[in-house]
């Protein structure tokens, strides 16, 4: 049935919005449905835009070391002087450790570097890797998922087996060797996260593929004699949309915390500002100087909360029945 | 329908797809089979996968002692002496006949057996991973009940708040941030000498592992807590609950001895899932707090391509993962007669 026809004959009874306008229906009945979700939207909005926006909103760059005034600077110093303190004959040092102040809003770190700049900026790497990462888990969970969930049998019997393994492996063991497997930049980093997320994500579409593949629709439609590429994409696709939404969004969390734990252990991206990696920095000097750890660890726990309660939200809302297990 | 002629060799039948009823020695030789199936898998993609990460051994050990003596004729003869030069193939087959007769092999650092090197480690992560387990539980079961019975009342809300909290924070970040506050505070000397086990010295060992415990059952709470709330709801609606009350017996009793016990069946089955989750904490832990566990060592021999002791402890850890979702779905079984295993 087109559209318009569906139009038409609602018209009678009650006049349904369509398009953009049933979306923001939509959107704002689940804003106010559930209030959680609406938080974790608007925690994922504001770093979203965080990252977007990090060149303005950052201040200063990642990498600018800073200095002060050397408050010990002494002209000439003697050989005594030196011994005791060696920065003692120049007049600026580096501005390393500082508490947070007007110039410095989350401080500095050990080697001088603005950690406010750096935790805006590792927005960005953390964002990159959750969407990119379940991108790529999704796109290969749905072409197996499908696969799997149609012709079920020896192709089903073989693909579960492998995914079984994929399952059993220790998901951060399977990550701590597949990102070693090529350089560890980010393109990687994420393709190794995604390749970790395939299981799931296969499981998920799988299951709902069986119940879609079962209805009396598919079944028609086979009868009238479609192809099977033709099954999957005109009518099982279509009905999967919100599982597959719902296996993309709450995943995006974990993956997040995927990669600062391997950066935390460094081996994640070179060459980045990552938050894990700043709370392995942060170690060293945790009990004089926590804010790097504090901040950096906050942004990711921050971040991650939001959107677990996104994709929470979304399941309960698209899939009730996938819920609460 | 009548009987269908003798049918062809079918495997997927016979191990993976019977239908109808089965017995638990069935269900159990089925599950036996299929882990067995499971850890044949596992042990191929890390042998594949640890062939095709760049470097060896040989290679790594020459690199890092960085003498300049770096030869290729050095590298050659370190290959050949740890098997190496062998083609892949054979490396294959003699890793797989090895392992059926439960030979691991011998570590290429140490150039110990793995079984001595897990002999050595295991104990430091079960402790650990029970620890972790035990603080995970001991959160988990009195905040799911707590926000159960409170349900949609302030309580519930800080509670599950807390609990997603836990979810979402990294291991590692609250195991830092509970060190600056134990430092900042003075709250207890960590002056761990040596690495004690539990019953060895158990204060020691508690000072040691207090933090990373905690760390780590944080963590694993907040889905056992998740699973027990949605279930204690759904049993305090159930009509002996009701009974229960008419009967004039009080809440707590109610809920201790009606409804949680019924509601923590399939905490279980969380539980079992959990066993994945802290081997990967375990290994960021281990690390950060210098405990000679499973979790480091595996870190380590995969940075150093130790490839018998990376292979050996991959299947270990996947052994034991495979069989505690086992054991969990059997006691399931068990201890609810009315599911049925299929």
């Amino acid at each position: 049935m087109s559209d318009a026809a569906a139009t038409a004959l609602d018209a009678g009874i009650r006049v349904r919005p369509t398009g953009l306008a049933r979306f923001r229906q939509n959107f704002f009945r689940f804003l106010v449905r559930k209030r959680l979700g609406a938080l974790g939207l608007f925690i994922a909005i504001f770093f979203i835009i965080m990252a977007l926006f990090a060149p303005v909103l950052s201040r200063y760059d990642t990498e600018r070391v800073f200095d002060s005034e050397n408050p010990n600077f002494k002209t000439n110093p003697s050989i005594v002087d030196l011994a005791r303190d060696p920065n003692i004959g120049s007049p600026r040092i580096v501005a390393s450790y500082e508490s947070p102040n007007a110039e410095h809003w989350f401080g500095t770190d050990s080697v001088g570097r603005d950690i406010y700049a750096r935790v805006i900026y590792g927005s960005q790497l953390s964002l990159i890797v959750g969407f990119g990462a379940s991108l790529i888990a999704v796109f290969f969970g749905l072409i197996l998922g499908v696969v799997s969930g149609y012709y079920r049998g020896w192709i089903d019997l073989i693909l579960q087996r492998f995914v079984d393994a994929l399952q059993a492996f220790p998901a951060l063991v399977l990550l701590l060797l597949l990102v070693q497997i090529a350089e560890p930049s980010v393109r990687n980093t994420v393709i190794a996260l995604g390749i970790v997320g395939v299981p799931v994500s296969t499981r998920l579409v799988r299951s709902t593929v069986f119940s879609v593949s079962s209805t009396d629709y598919v079944s028609a439609a086979r009868a009238t004699g479609a192809t099977d590429l033709r099954i999957m994409f005109r009518h099982i696709l279509p009905n999967i949309a919100s599982v597959v939404l719902i296996t993309f969004s709450i995943g995006i969390g974990a993956y997040i915390l995927f990669e600062a734990t391997i950066s935390f252990l460094g081996v994640g991206p070179r060459n980045v500002v990552s938050w894990g990696k700043m709370v392995q920095e942060g170690r060293a000097s945790i009990e004089s100087h926590p804010w790097l750890s504090v901040f950096a660890g906050g942004g990711i726990a921050l971040l991650v909360v939001g959107f677990n309660f996104l994709g929470d939200a979304l399941r309960d809302v698209l899939d009730p029945r996938l819920g609460r297990g | 329908m009548g009987r269908s002629p003798a049918p062809a060799f079918r495997p997927g039948k016979l191990i993976f797809r019977v239908t109808g009823q089965v017995s638990v020695i069935d269900y159990i030789i089925r599950r036996v089979l299929l882990n067995i199936l499971v850890l044949w898998m596992v042990a191929t993609l890390v042998f594949a996968a640890l062939r095709v990460l760049p470097g060896n051994y040989a290679v790594a050990q020459f690199a890092g002692a960085n003498l300049g003596g770096v030869t290729p004729e050095a590298i050659a003869n370190a290959e050949k002496e740890l098997g190496l030069d062998k083609p892949v193939t054979t490396q294959y087959r003699d890793f797989m006949w090895n392992t059926i007769r439960l030979d691991l092999g011998d570590s290429f650092r140490t150039k110990r057996s793995v079984w001595s090197e897990l002999r050595d480690a295991f104990p430091y992560s079960a402790e650990l991973a029970f620890l972790i387990v035990l603080v995970g539980f001991g959160v988990a079961v009195p905040v799911g009940i707590l926000s159960a019975v409170n349900q949609d009342k302030w309580p519930d809300y800080v509670l599950r708040g807390i609990a997603i909290g836990a979810l979402a924070a990294p291991v590692f970040w609250t195991a830092s941030i509970a060190v600056s506050i134990v430092l900042a505070f003075d709250l207890f000397k960590i002056d761990v000498i040596g690495q004690p086990h539990l019953w060895d010295d158990p204060i020691g060992a508690l000072k040691w592992y207090l933090i990373p415990m905690f760390a780590g059952g944080l963590a694993s709470t907040a889905n056992t807590m998740r699973v027990l709330r949605s279930q204690m709801l759904e049993v305090l609606r159930d009509d002996y609950i009701r009974t229960a009350r008419a009967k004039g017996l009080n809440e707590r009793s109610v809920v201790m001895r009606h409804a949680l016990r019924n509601a923590l069946l399939p905490v279980l089955t969380v539980m079992g899932l959990t066993v994945a989750t802290i081997v990967g904490s375990q290994i960021v832990l281990e690390q950060m707090f210098n405990i000679p566990g499973i979790g480091r060592l595996l870190f380590t021999s995969i940075f150093l391509r130790d490839y018998p002791l990376t292979q050996g402890l991959v299947l270990l850890t996947t052994f034991v993962i495979v069989s505690t979702n086992l054991a969990v779905d059997v006691l399931y079984g068990y201890l609810d007669p009315r599911v049925r295993l299929a």
